[in-house]
């Protein structure tokens, strides 16, 4: 379990350097959240991973003052979260124990913990444009003891709702458990990080990592729950008695701790959920303790939570997205040359946010146009002018046009620094082009020859239908067959293109695995055939010798492609009962593949099936097909391809 | 605390009042046909007769059930303290009979200071149970378990109710099992074993209606012009509040709110708003206090997140819907993607974004579940695969493109023509 952990720790933070190279070089200290690839977008494997970083940024801390950015890494992200409620009560009983408390971890600690609460001002200047929704939730936590109903928060992503709340009890200086849904991914998770945190209870070396309390049921849970909040209420109270007797406290604990639960809307996802959301959203009227408030913070609106018997609806409270002006003042913070960013933002703001409205993704995009901006630009600190700017806007945009169709792409190298490479190959090409230009062009799949072509015969088997196999891969071609039947006429000939086109939008077909051994067979044998003419002292023996080989591990190679998502196995076919699968990759990555290996499956590609359909099929001798089929049937023995022999019914 | 002024205090007063069911219902009992009498006559015969009995309490989301079964129990225990004993089981927590046995057999423990262990089986703990219903009612103590949530006890086996309802059949023991429900229907959840031994006795809960909750509300939110507060800022503060709900405006804004949900709950909620946004200043709640946690309460998330759609995304909205106009019965991302290029080609727009680009719009609707995918099925399948479906009806969407500012004029008119 441990090192399960921490081998999906340390994946991510392999991920989050990526990204952390990617934020690192602006200010705005906007983590890209999801960060897609455009050119991999089928890849499941690795956008996981992009949910994996996510969730490793949990909290989704979105947007931090400046003090704590400093010192921040993504990784402390997650610390952050953790450390705010140790923070919030480090003058509490904790005291002690933090302190004979070695605590390995907590390198970052100091930082948070030195930090005075903020006050209001500052609390409201660090996050533009959502005075609002903080004096809504100032009032509804209402002043110092006293009873509060459930509290739900819900707003688009990265419109600042964790990072808010947080600050706000920070400033407000009360107790909290903030348990994330993100990175508390089970109930088990999720209820036992509540309790460890209530329970001050840290996971180290010493207890092996585990847990305060065992609990796994949600009965369980609500009377540990109940426990621990009682105790650490009733600490809270002796404190707070304690420190009236010293001295007077200004602005003090106070006896009421809340629990935030994050990102709630996931819990619907989780197994046997339907408990679970109810059992949050009735937890107060369970518990029926009023030193307790709840807080639920949820990236989609309460009208989506529906139960059957529906529940008793928390106080919502909505975060808005940000409109263009608080976008402005948003991306102005911590610019060093405040006028040469506000021009910058004037030229680039309007068009971005027509497609987004997300700062963190709106960060992303930005960070690489303003350094373009500042290309002609010698001195950083100049402030421009109106010559200036117009000299700078046009600078800019050519680059504008292209960064719009690239706004969520991620490649290893940005994508200006794609432009200068390839401007320099080519400059005559236009701008316009550069900015699509292929920037995984170094990628490699480290897969096997055999997986690669196994890749691209799962590809054609997922594209086309079994039916026109035979026109593809017969040796003959059917092309040398003289005696054409009448042509179809130009209607059913559109009808048919338009049905095709219809299917390949429906996405790729499956296939069971006889059909799709029998197209592997035959992109290998046309490959050596090809081989085979190029170097004709290759000897008969040895050919089939590489055949064998080539052969021998097929169904591994198929089920590591099959791991790696790239096929996927779907549900059995009724009729056949065998499984079937399914081609997860695109056509632009399957072209990728072949052109690797130097197959011309471009001439095979898509749009050229209606025409071999219309061509072949009708008049394919049915004698080649025969052949093919006796070809697949020797190798593969009996019980296999099915597809051709449908095809010999076709005409 | 000394240093609070008299209108924090009263705010804290208020939210507590608020926040505290029993309080409310507590002025409001004492009528001879309330549930609240009803229920408290049932259970003190059977306490004092010792006999056993069951009885339902049905009703809707938020109409005090548990609150009036709170307020008789207390009183009860406090009539016959050594008399009763509770046990409490949630369907939430407790639907499964081993954990809910489990959970008997705890506050069993608890209640009659025995040590409980936590390995007992279910059938030692069953055992337990049956054991400690003879006992108590060879010492005449009633045994009352309160079962919330009755209808998720009523999947599955029902072997929980079952032996419940068949211990209480026996001379020996001397209990009540109160099954709370906002299911109408729950008793014919039962299995006919269990229904036959079930008493069929049903209280039921309404929503209030608008007299009581006119007389809820000055009681609740009124000041006590007794010592904890300056004399003269109560007298202020109850004149100031008779006239607020004396006033026009002030009615209009409850019927809107009984209109969307008359349950007290909903109500306490509305009021709860209300108190939080009292001008500490002042100390004096406003009307406008009322009209603002209105707003707030009666939300819709539709549109708000209409709203903050960008261009793109009303355009793939726009596309959406214009393909279930045609009675598209199923279509994904790519068949959205070519309804948009056909707006693009047809009307020129300046707004053609990439494939890419568009996939990650459409992504942040399904997102923000405006719309969403038909089926779970094909999850290893591609995002733009993948059938999806509008959850917008037109109207909304007709309202949430005229409320976006940044709204095209080109989609406006699409819509209208398809509308």
């Amino acid at each position: 379990m441990i090192w399960k952990d921490l081998g999906r720790l340390s994946r991510m933070i392999i991920h989050l350097r990526r990204l952390s190279t990617l934020r690192a070089v602006n200010s705005q200290r906007i983590a890209p959240r999801e960060l897609p690839s455009s050119e991999m977008y089928h890849f499941f494997w690795i956008r996981r991973e992009t949910k994996v970083s996510d969730s490793l940024l949990g909290a989704e801390n979105f947007f931090f003052p400046e003090e704590m950015v400093d010192e921040e890494t993504p990784q402390v992200t997650k610390r952050m979260t953790r450390s705010c409620f140790s923070t919030t009560h480090s003058n509490s009983s904790t005291e002690t124990r933090k302190k004979s408390d070695p605590r390995p971890l907590s390198t970052t600690d100091d930082s948070v913990i030195g930090e005075e609460p903020t006050n209001l001002d500052t609390l409201l200047s660090c996050f533009p444009g959502r005075r609002l929704q903080i004096v809504e939730l100032l009032h509804l936590i209402g002043p110092l003891n006293c009873p509060m109903l459930p509290l739900f928060l819900y707003g688009g992503a990265s419109t600042g709702k964790t990072s808010i709340l947080l600050q706000v009890f920070r400033h407000l200086k009360r107790p909290f458990v903030y348990s994330s849904c993100r990175t508390c991914y089970n109930p088990r998770i999720l209820f036992e990080s509540t309790l460890n945190q209530l329970l001050l209870h840290r996971r180290n070396m010493e207890n092996s990592y585990s847990s305060a309390k065992r609990c796994e049921r949600p009965a369980d849970f609500v009377n540990f729950l109940r426990e621990a909040l009682t105790d650490f209420i009733n600490n809270l109270k002796g404190y707070v008695r304690k420190s009236n007797l010293k001295e007077s406290v200004e602005q003090g604990d106070g006896r009421m701790v809340y629990l935030i639960f994050d990102s709630v809307e996931l819990i619907r996802g989780w197994d046997k959920n339907s408990g679970i959301i109810s059992l949050l959203f009735k937890l107060h009227d369970i518990l029926k303790m009023p030193d307790v408030g709840l807080i639920f913070i949820s990236n989609t609106s309460p009208d989506t939570y529906y139960s059957n018997t529906g529940y008793v609806e928390p106080i919502p409270v909505h975060f808005p997205d940000y409109k263009e002006d608080d976008l402005i003042q948003i991306f102005m913070r911590n610019q060093k040359n405040q006028k040469l960013y506000s021009s910058f933002l004037e030229t680039v703001l309007r068009p971005f946010s027509r497609i987004t409205k997300q700062a963190d993704e709106l960060s992303t995009a930005f960070q690489p146009l303003f350094e373009k901006y500042c290309e002609p630009i010698s001195d950083m600190g100049i402030a421009p002018n109106d010559d200036m700017k117009r000299m700078l806007f046009g600078h800019l945009r050519p680059h504008i046009a292209s960064a719009l169709n690239e706004v969520f792409k991620v490649s290893s190298v940005s994508s200006v620094k794609v432009e200068a490479i390839e401007d320099k190959a080519r400059r005559k090409d236009s701008i316009m082009k550069l900015g699509t230009g292929d920037a995984s062009n170094e990628l490699d799949l480290h897969l096997s020859i055999s997986a690669k072509y196994l890749l691209i015969s799962a590809f054609l088997a997922s594209r086309n239908r079994a039916t026109l196999d035979a026109s593809l891969f017969d040796s003959t071609g059917g092309s040398d067959s003289r005696k054409r039947r009448r042509k179809s006429s130009g209607t059913t000939m559109e009808h048919k293109e338009n049905a095709e086109k219809e299917m390949l939008m429906k996405g790729p077909g499956t296939f069971p695995l006889e059909r799709l051994l029998a197209v592997f067979q035959c992109l290998i044998s046309v490959d050596e055939s090809s081989v085979e003419e190029e170097q004709q002292a290759a000897s008969q023996l040895e050919s089939e010798d590489r055949e064998m080989r080539l052969m021998s591990d097929v169904l591994l190679q198929l089920s590591t492609l099959c791991n790696a998502n790239f096929i996927s196995k779907g549900g059995s076919c009724p009729l056949e009962g065998s499984t079937r699968y399914r081609c997860n990759v695109s056509e632009e990555m399957a072209m990728k593949v072949a052109r690797r290996l130097k197959f011309p499956l471009s001439k095979l590609s898509a749009a050229k099936f209606a025409e071999l359909l219309m061509v072949y099929v009708f008049h394919t001798g049915s004698d080649s097909i025969l052949i093919f089929h006796v070809d697949v049937f020797q190798t593969w023995g009996g019980g296999i391809s099915r597809s051709p022999c449908a095809s010999i019914s076709a005409p | 605390m000394g240093g609070e002024s008299p209108a924090e205090k009263a705010l804290v007063l208020l939210r507590s009042r608020l926040c505290n069911h029993s309080y409310i219902l507590k002025h409001f009992s004492d009528s001879s046909d309330s549930n609240y009498s009803k229920l408290k006559f049932t259970l003190s015969n059977s306490i004092t007769e010792a006999c056993n009995n069951s009885i339902l309490l049905l009703g809707p989301r938020g109409c005090g059930k548990n609150a009036v079964l709170d307020l008789v129990l207390s009183d009860l225990q406090v009539e016959h303290s050594d008399l009763i004993s509770v046990i409490r089981l949630n369907g939430l927590l407790h639907s499964d009979d081993n954990c809910a046995l489990k959970e008997i057999a705890r506050q069993l423990c608890m209640e009659h200071q025995l040590l409980f262990s936590k390995m007992a089986s279910s059938d030692d703990n069953s055992h337990f149970m049956i054991a400690m219903l003879r006992e108590c009612g060879l010492a005449h103590k009633t045994i009352i378990f309160v079962l919330d949530e009755f209808d998720l006890f009523a999947q599955g086996k029902q072997r929980l109710l079952y032996s419940l309802l068949d211990a209480l059949q026996s001379v020996t023991s001397q209990a009540v099992v109160i099954g709370i429900s906002c299911r109408l229907d729950a008793d014919q959840l039962l299995e006919k074993r269990v229904r036959s031994r079930f008493s069929h006795r049903k209280l039921l809960f309404l929503p209030p209606s608008k007299e009581y909750l006119h007389r809820l509300m000055g009681n609740i939110l009124s000041l006590p012009t007794d010592s904890s507060f300056p004399y003269e800022y109560a007298i202020a503060y109850n004149a100031k509040l008779q006239n607020i709900l004396g006033d026009q405006i002030f009615t209009e804004i409850i019927n809107k709110l009984s209109n969307a949900d008359s349950s007290l709950d909903h109500f306490l909620r509305f009021l709860f708003c209300a108190v939080c946004y009292m001008d500490l200043d002042s100390g004096f709640l406003s009307i406008e206090n009322f009209k603002t946690a209105l707003l707030s309460i009666q939300r819709q998330p539709k549109l708000e997140s209409i709203k903050d759609c960008s261009v793109l995304e009303l355009y793939i909205l726009v596309c959406m819907k214009r393909l279930e106009v045609k009675e598209q019965n199923s279509y994904n991302f790519n068949s959205i993607m070519k309804e948009y290029k056909v707006i693009h080609d047809s009307f020129k727009t300046s707004d053609f974004y990439a494939q890419n680009v568009c996939l990650r719009a459409f992504e942040h609707l399904i997102q923000h579940e405006l719309i969403s995918y038909m089926d779970n099925r094909g999850q290893n399948q591609s995002v733009e695969f993948r059938p999806v479906k509008l959850l917008l009806s037109s109207h909304e969407l007709y309202q949430g493109l005229k409320s976006n500012g940044s709204c095209p004029a080109i989609l406006q008119k699409l819509i209208d023509r398809e509308i």
